[in-house]
């Protein structure tokens, strides 16, 4: 009678133990290193794994019709495998890999609610609230910073470290494949191919 | 942590020096208790040296406190967390906030880093931080997140929870700020916060603009991509591509990428690119006509773009 019960509780407990070991042990990152400022993106492999990806999607894409499609293309796919490559940890990634999902979901709501509020519009703006400058520019970096529109303070900040962070891996990973494919040795020499000159 | 007793002799003979007016204040514990404790060496047999007192748990967690307390109270700004109102509660939970936000760098990560370990080791109680909020309320849970974090108030400092909230909330902003300073180029020097945002946004946009920027000369570049692309890495590794030709190559890209529209920037690339695979695939053949085997190559990819049609 106690057998199988002790025989069966080790199954369940590694488990459930290991579950929440690994969810203590994942807060415990989280909690303490804080995201860690940074220093992961600036990792050469880092950078690699971001530019193979970065590659595989690019040719994947679907062919654009125009030239800002084009752009527009290829800039979302930057930025979705940039998204990827943030695991997930962060706001900013998990809202840019939601984007595609939001978008046409906005629109829609969009187009309904102009629909049912045609006087929308015509709104004045009564009240022109005039915020601390430094509440100001703490909204404009919200803007700019994906998926952080209403965040605490400490919060965006932390966000915005780990942006500035991947959006420097991302230029760097960029220039670097444009450079390779553009065949300009100077950008593969940079990238730290043995190019004769 | 055999610095332990010295320390905390220090702590309790001189509060002042720890830089904290509510010490005792804080301390509901029955504080002489705990002194006696420590100080009083001849213990009753049983008990150990100071930092283990394995008969109550609270001490337990106070001893550990006290040497995390102990290692930071050099700095005069540490402030120790002591997680208190309820000494006799066995299983207290102390939360253990963020990293080494609000103190120098070279105390704290040591030190949370040892209260983190230890607190790992502790069944289910968890190290707690330097922060600055006042104590609110012990939850005794096995192993989560406190909602409260647990402070004590400077020396010198108002000890009301709204300013020690407030202060805790300033310091973790200021510790990201710093962290943002290092980061962003050409910040360290300007002081003030609003100047210092303004600089984090402007380099914000900048790197988003130089995202797009990049990302428009990858459009450009991408119909030739389909094809062959692994063999443009190996050669581009492996190859001497002639350096003047490049040369001349790339600055006439970026002004016609700025200002013409990439349609133009498109066909320039092509037909550069035609020159380009001539001496990366066809260096052997002497081609007199360079339009053809670029136009094979360039048809073989499944996107038969219109613009290379006309650049034939």
């Amino acid at each position: 009678m106690v057998e199988p019960s002790v025989i069966s509780n080790p199954d369940t407990n590694p488990n459930a133990s290991r579950k929440k070991r690994r969810k203590i042990g994942s807060d415990y990152p989280n909690g303490a290193a804080a995201e860690p400022c940074g220093n992961r993106w600036r990792t050469e492999t880092e950078q690699q794994i971001y530019s193979s990806k970065l590659v595989d999607a690019l040719r994947h894409l679907r062919r654009p019709d125009s030239a800002d499609a084009a752009v527009r293309t290829v800039r979302d796919a930057a930025d979705r495998v940039l998204a990827v490559s943030a695991k997930g940890r962060t706001r900013w990634s998990r809202a840019i890999l939601a984007r595609r999902l939001s978008l046409r979901l906005s629109q829609i709501r969009k187009k309904h609610k102009r629909a049912a509020r045609p006087d929308a519009g015509l709104k004045k703006p009564a009240v022109q609230k005039k915020l601390p400058p430094l509440q100001r520019k703490v909204r404009a970096l919200s803007r700019l910073v994906p998926g952080c529109q209403k965040l605490s303070l400490p919060n965006l900040l932390e966000e915005t470290t780990d942006y500035i962070a991947a959006l420097e891996m991302q230029v760097k990973a960029m220039a670097y494949i444009t450079g390779i494919l553009n065949g300009v040795p100077a950008a593969a020499a940079a990238g730290g191919g043995s190019l004769a000159d | 942590m055999g610095f332990g007793l010295d320390e905390i002799h220090d702590l309790i003979s001189g509060p002042t020096q720890t830089g904290s007016s509510s010490f005792t204040a804080l301390l509901e514990l029955p504080q002489p208790q705990a002194v006696e404790l420590l100080v009083n060496e001849d213990f009753p047999s049983n008990h150990l040296p100071p930092p283990i007192f394995p008969s109550n748990n609270g001490l337990i967690d106070r001893a550990t406190k006290f040497s995390v307390f102990a290692s930071s109270h050099n700095s005069p700004e540490s402030n120790a967390i002591l997680s208190i109102s309820s000494p006799m509660k066995p299983d207290v939970v102390k939360q253990e906030p963020l990293g080494s936000d609000s103190h120098p760098k070279s105390s704290s990560p040591t030190v949370s880093n040892q209260s983190l370990k230890s607190g790992k080791r502790k069944e289910k109680e968890r190290k707690v931080k330097e922060s600055n909020k006042k104590s609110k309320k012990l939850v005794a849970d096995g192993g989560e997140k406190l909602p409260y974090v647990h402070v004590r108030a400077r020396r010198g400092q108002a000890t009301d929870s709204h300013s020690l909230a407030e202060r805790a909330r300033r310091e973790k902003i200021n510790a990201r700020m710093k962290l943002l300073q290092e980061l962003v180029p050409g910040c360290n020097k300007i002081s003030g916060t609003a100047t210092v945002l303004e600089e984090i946004i402007n380099h914000v946009e900048a790197l988003q603009r130089q995202v797009e920027f990049l990302s428009m000369r990858l459009a450009a570049v991408n119909p030739r991509t389909d094809f062959n692309f692994d063999a443009l890495l190996a050669a581009e590794s492996g190859l001497s591509i002639d350096n003047g030709y490049m040369g001349m190559f790339s600055p006439s890209i970026l002004p016609e990428g700025q200002i013409n529209g990439s349609r133009q920037v498109q066909y320039q690339q092509l037909w550069h690119s035609n020159e380009l695979h001539q001496p990366v695939w066809a260096r052997e053949e002497n081609n007199p006509n360079f339009i053809t085997p670029g136009n094979s190559l360039l048809s073989y990819g499944s996107s038969a773009n219109s613009g290379k049609s006309t650049v034939q």
